[in-house]
């Protein structure tokens, strides 16, 4: 089955996929606490925040639309969460953007700011997964210090998610075949839970069989990989930039534009 | 000929209190492609999971001379590498070369080792390309060559395989055919496709409710209609060919 998977574009070769894994995270996590801590009437310090993880996306050849899809497939939360701003806040105020100025209410200033970071940051994330293969990414957490069991659980969710969907679908598909009538809602309700169950069984079943195949290779409860992490010039010289693109906006542009 | 596995008497209930194999006794010697034969639910996994210590019934098995028990459990996994049915089960880890290199990093073997017989195991089932793929990405045909290289990086002596051609096309049996065929081990091989069975196997063992019926050479005992037809076997087409 075929599975729309986030790090597609993880496996080709730019000069951004052969950054160091640690070095992007760390870049990554500190350029999300910089953009989430902004304040609520920073609509264009966020625009030139973008800047940053758009132009990696750029350079890596990670194609936009596929970048614009990922943002808009997990968008429903936070368009509920940011459109409900109008609603409660309607106090009144003035904002202004270069020459222009217009009057609006605080809610929907929120709603904007709520919108703006969630983009800036979901760009950021999707440059990361994108040019980073899941591999790496959690040999550079387990280097960063991240605990052993959660790094190992985090592989086996990103191996065995797409499984557990295909038998998902595959349940659902046969449950479609044989539905020829409309059933009351509580009868639905007993044979989506008959379903729920059977999935569960077969993940138990499954992690049984995983567990035999592990021992079988002489796993012994540690953890044993070949890591290949190495910080060269090129990832120092990324490092820098990237602390004096999100400082520079941050202690610079900032009053400017505020 | 030295014998590469040696079953006495061994017996298993589930837990549930069904007998799962009952009085098997069996002698594979050193080289053989045995195929292990009988109909759904006849014992074959069962008996596959016995020889690699994960079922602990009563009676004796010995794995090439050592008698499987905790203290000798470690060498034997070293010695007998055991693939399972679903590839998926088999293929845990987020990239292939990580899968194929897992055994040899737990037999403590060093890095560049590691990375030597990964690169020979992935060479033998036809993957050295893909070594960077993450198991999800890959085709059903290279899924089951992929789970075989798992286990060749371990250069174990003998290969348990269960069902390995099922789910498999024409052209990715026959290639798998031609890959088992090649390897020198001790193979075991579990199936109820007869002409997959017939294809690679010198030796069979046909197993039915938990029982040995009959272990001979392959070709003798699955031309043996009477007896295949009895187990709800069939008698391969190359035989049945043959012998028109």
């Amino acid at each position: 089955m075929h599975h729309a998977h986030i790090d597609k574009f993880a496996y080709q070769d730019s000069l951004v996929h052969r950054l160091d894994s640690r070095v992007k995270f760390i870049v990554v996590l500190v350029f999300t606490a910089l953009v989430i801590s902004l304040p609520r009437t920073s609509v264009s310090i966020l625009a030139c925040y973008a800047v940053g993880p758009f132009a990696i996306l750029v350079l890596a050849g990670i194609p936009l639309r596929f970048v614009f899809k990922h943002i808009l497939l997990v968008s429903p939360f936070v368009l509920i969460l940011a459109l409900s701003c109008p609603l409660y806040d309607k106090t009144p105020v003035s904002v202004a953007f270069g020459p222009f100025l217009w009057n609006t209410s605080v809610g929907w200033m929120r709603c904007f700011t709520i919108l703006g970071k969630f983009t800036v940051t979901m760009l950021a994330l999707i440059a990361l997964v994108s040019t980073t293969r899941f591999n790496d990414l959690l040999t550079g957490l387990q280097r960063l210090g991240l605990p052993r069991l959660l790094v190992i659980q985090l592989g086996f969710l990103y191996r065995y998610i797409f499984v557990l969907i295909d038998r998902a679908h595959r349940i659902l598909r046969a449950r479609a075949g044989r539905r020829l009538r409309r059933l009351k809602f509580r009868a639905e309700l007993k044979i989506a839970a008959s379903m729920l169950g059977s999935l569960f069984i077969r993940s138990i079943d499954a992690a049984e069989h995983i567990n035999i195949a592990m021992q079988a290779r002489g796993f012994d409860g540690n953890w044993r990989t070949l890591s290949k992490l190495q910080i060269r010039r090129c990832d120092l010289f990324f490092l820098l930039a990237a602390v004096v693109f999100m400082l520079g906006i941050y202690f610079f542009l900032k009053p400017i534009l505020l | 000929m030295p014998k590469a596995i040696e079953i006495e008497s061994f017996s298993y209930k589930y837990p549930d209190g069904t007998t799962a194999l009952s009085d098997i006794t069996l002698s594979v010697e050193a080289g053989a492609r045995l195929a292990l034969i009988g109909p759904n639910g006849a014992g074959k996994s069962t008996l596959l999971l016995a020889m690699a210590g994960f079922v602990k019934g009563t009676g004796k098995v010995l794995i090439d001379g050592l008698e499987i028990n905790k203290e000798n459990l470690k060498k034997i996994r070293t010695r007998l590498g055991c693939c399972l049915e679903n590839p998926d089960d088999q293929l845990f880890m987020p990239t292939l070369f990580d899968d194929v290199a897992f055994g040899p990093l737990n037999m403590g073997l060093e890095a560049e080792q590691v990375k030597q017989r990964v690169a020979e195991a992935l060479q033998t089932v036809g993957l050295a390309e893909l070594g960077d793929k993450a198991p999800h990405h890959l085709s059903a045909g290279q899924k089951r060559a992929a789970a075989i290289a798992t286990i060749l990086s371990m250069a174990p002596k003998i290969i348990t395989l269960d069902e390995p051609d099922g789910s498999l096309d024409p052209r990715n049996r026959n290639n798998l055919v031609k890959l088992l065929k090649d390897l020198p081990q001790t193979l075991i091989i579990a199936t109820c496709n007869m002409n997959f069975a017939a294809a690679i196997a010198n030796r069979a063992a046909l197993l039915d409710k938990g029982r040995i019926i009959a272990h001979d050479d392959a070709r003798e005992l699955m031309s043996n209609s009477e007896l295949m037809t009895e187990h709800g076997l069939e008698v391969p087409h190359t035989i049945w060919q043959g012998d028109m």
